[in-house]
């Protein structure tokens, strides 16, 4: 990665230009031409540094809601209690974590209600009890930023 | 709530937009609109804050930022709201939320440090412990990523039902 790619990457985080030809446009910011952005994020992309370039939607905006679940599950049972939760397509981020409360997922869906039912069929399917669903009551910051330079 | 049209650019740009001249062109097609209306729509979208962000994700373990902690903090509920801006402003800081705490777990404000290693992290959060005043708390690092994704929205009409 060179400093252009940096400022690249800074660049095209967030505000992706809603326009015709948004490369141009970021090209034209950053001084460099369309077909060089477009090499340098594909190039980004195929060595993994770029997962996605897309939107970021807010769930409860179209009526959904969401929570964080946390689960205490023994070291054995791990890789089969990620298999069954990670089956609910409403499971988007699910992460081991090095703690006795190791098991952390979130839970999109179309209500409350939805994720009780699930987290119940989840308790019943594996054995493990005492998943904690946690909603956020209050956010104070969200930020998906990162500055390479 | 939302049109046809409104979902159909929900659905289209969940996904990963395609590094071509035109973009929005190509998705637009394959949506059946025009690119202008599809722009139009799109940048309306924003504007109301149906779409939070539109940009480019990074894997951070590429990026440099290699370490991240959820740490989890037991903070009086009196002070919930004071400690939550604080903690909000630091730029290790990505995520700050309120949760209700549970009997055996009675954390309740959540933040997502990240940092260069898992050192840096844990020197961190004892620095906010010290400038916050709220000592108890864990640092919970991740081991093993199970599942990242994006949730798909309006990918098929069942979907669609259900809103």
């Amino acid at each position: 990665m060179d400093d252009i790619d940096k400022e690249l990457l800074n660049r095209i985080q967030s505000d992706f230009p809603v326009t015709s030809r948004p490369f141009l446009a970021i090209g034209n910011e950053l001084g460099i031409s369309e077909t060089d952005v477009i090499e340098r994020i594909t190039r980004l992309k195929e060595s993994g540094i770029i997962r996605r370039i897309g939107g970021n939607i807010v769930p409860t905006k179209l009526g959904f809601v969401s929570t964080l679940c946390a689960a205490s599950v023994p070291e054995n049972r791990v890789d089969e209690f990620a298999d069954v939760v990670n089956q609910y397509p409403g499971v988007t981020h699910n992460y081991q974590r090095n703690h006795d409360m190791n098991m952390w997922f979130t839970f999109i869906a179309p209500s409350m209600q939805e994720i009780e039912t699930h987290l119940d069929a989840i308790s019943r399917q594996t054995g493990i009890t005492g998943i904690l669903n946690m909603p956020a009551t209050r956010v104070f910051k969200i930020r998906a930023h990162f500055d390479l330079s | 709530m939302l049109s046809e049209s409104e979902k159909k650019v929900i659905a289209a740009i969940q996904k990963d937009i395609p590094v071509v001249e035109r973009p929005f062109r190509v998705l637009a097609e394959q949506s059946d609109m025009t690119e202008t209306e599809f722009l139009a729509i799109l940048n309306d979208l924003c504007q109301r804050g149906v779409i939070r962000r539109l940009g480019a994700t990074l894997r951070h373990q590429k990026s440099g930022f290699e370490a991240n902690a959820m740490t989890a903090w037991q903070v009086p509920e009196n002070r919930i709201e004071e400690v939550g801006q604080k903690m909000a402003s630091y730029r290790e800081i990505s995520h700050c939320y309120r949760r209700n705490p549970s009997p055996d777990w009675p954390y309740n404000l959540y933040t997502m440090i990240h940092a260069r290693d898992e050192g840096s992290c844990i020197e961190i959060a004892r620095k906010i412990s010290v400038e916050t005043a709220v000592n108890n708390y864990e640092l919970l690092f991740s081991i093993r990523e199970m599942k990242k994704t994006s949730m798909e929205y309006f990918s098929n009409d069942d979907d669609m039902e259900s809103v």
